[in-house]
């Protein structure tokens, strides 16, 4: 096992750990009853993708900045997996939703911001492969990055900025009871651990895949000594 | 600053005085905005009674995707024959470039409204007022900086048709939001006009700051 498998490992077995909290050593919602578990992962995976957008934010200003490649490798893969943790937080707020609100959607300003934030980073990814891959790229994705990012205080503030009916922020206010709220932030800490090894995997492979661009374009001069007719590719 | 102010303003005259001498792109985004009426008219079934409530969806809808074929042309002219390199390779700043061409985009789409909002109100009775008015201009303002930072970064990307709704369409949601308030507010719904007109404001100049600062990115290369 090389250390990216162990990361992954340890990832799955926290969690694993969580979910033992959340349906073992949580207490059952007294008016929700069992679909109230759903609230540890879903506000969870929404606060990790919170995270994952700012590695995208710092990740494009710092590529503005110097043009570090890093960086911009780290705002890709930081994209991707809070793509993947927003699409989360949908899924599992569509799920709770439907028992309790009688419907799996409402255009309510959370959900509704919740959704423009993944269609914003759905199009910061298109960018990245619709653009001509290396510098401009990387720097049209950091500007859709930077902007992007000013739904994240959006989504966050929705609940008290709008009259919405989606619960607010309960963890502030001190609502729930230590078992909740311990099975709370042990799932909080496992979902972060699990999204930084993503992150970290995910930089692997950005970096591979730019390794394998670079190796084919130094490749190309033999390619056009051989063709010196060929038209530009434009 | 006033060598920058002046090579905003000569960019911005050249675009206008190019849609002049070729009267393109408004006629054409008028009739766009007017088959837009008319497609409406026959998906909702528009009476007396209901136009009020409707309308207001209808301007933003159909002022949306004008704003989008407005911007998304604002640089093809220049894509077609080349020179925006050239433009970039004076000394003026990019910047300064980018200034001008989205003021003469955002006069184009202001052309466009000018048909848009008399004909809503010949077709669906709803009142042309001064509020109305000045809500679709103030969303004006901060719809055009963000539509043509995208325009501008997109005119060199393949795909860009695509690309361009989709990156400008989820930025100007919070326009919509409270436009389309404002706009509801003024034509007889119940709510506050004055907080949507601030709000709209207030992103107004988050979005002109933001995009004076992103500009110098999209265009220099």
């Amino acid at each position: 096992m090389n250390r990216y498998e162990k990361a992954a490992a340890a990832a799955v077995v926290l969690m694993l750990a969580a979910g033992a909290a959340i349906f073992l050593y949580a207490p059952t919602d007294a008016l929700q009853g069992p679909v109230q578990r759903i609230f540890y992962l879903h506000v969870s995976a929404a606060i990790t993708a919170y995270g994952c957008f700012a590695v995208v934010l710092v990740g494009g200003a710092i590529y503005l900045r110097n043009g570090s490649f890093v960086a911009d490798r780290f705002a890709r893969a930081g994209a991707l997996v809070g793509l993947v943790f927003t699409t989360v937080t949908l899924v599992m707020g569509m799920l709770w939703a439907k028992p309790i609100w009688g419907t799996y959607w409402t255009w309510d300003a959370r959900l509704t911001s919740t959704l423009v934030l993944w269609i914003i980073y759905a199009g910061y990814l298109l960018v990245r492969r619709l653009a001509e891959p290396g510098r401009q790229a990387a720097r049209f994705a950091a500007v859709v990055g930077i902007f992007g990012f000013i739904d994240v205080p959006i989504v966050h503030f929705s609940v008290t900025w709008w009259q919405t009916q989606h619960p607010g922020p309960i963890i502030v206010n001190d609502a729930l009871p230590p078992e909740m709220l311990a099975t709370f932030f042990l799932t909080m800490a496992c979902t972060l651990v699990l999204a930084a090894v993503m992150v970290v995997i995910r930089y692997r492979i950005e970096t591979l895949a730019d390794g394998a661009v670079q190796a084919v374009s130094e490749r190309a001069p033999i390619v056009s000594a051989r063709e010196p007719e060929a038209e530009p590719v434009n | 600053m006033t060598n920058s102010f002046a090579v905003a303003l000569a960019v911005a005259r050249k675009d206008l005085r190019a849609e002049w001498r070729t009267r393109e792109l408004v006629p054409a985004l008028a009739q766009f905005v007017i088959l837009a009426l008319v497609i409406a008219n026959f998906g909702f079934q528009i009476d007396a009674r209901n136009a009020p409530s409707i309308a207001p969806g209808i301007l933003w809808l159909a002022l949306v995707f004008a704003g989008l074929v407005a911007f998304g042309r604002a640089f093809a002219a220049e894509r077609e024959q080349a020179s925006l390199e050239a433009l970039l390779m004076t000394p003026a700043s990019p910047v300064a470039i980018f200034a001008g061409k989205a003021l003469a985009a955002t006069l184009l789409l202001v052309g466009c409204e000018a048909v848009l909002l008399p004909a809503l109100t010949l077709f669906f009775g709803t009142p042309l007022s001064v509020q109305v008015v000045a809500a679709v201009l103030v969303a004006t303002i901060g719809m055009a900086s963000l539509g043509c930072l995208f325009a501008a970064m997109v005119a060199r990307v393949r795909a860009r048709e695509l690309l361009l709704p989709l990156l400008t369409l989820p930025l100007w949601i919070p326009f919509i939001v409270a436009g389309g308030q404002a706009v509801q507010v003024a034509m007889g719904a119940s709510g506050s006009y004055d907080q949507a007109m601030a709000l709209l404001v207030d992103f107004d100049i988050l979005f002109v700051v933001l995009t004076s600062l992103a500009a110098r990115f999209v265009l220099d290369e």
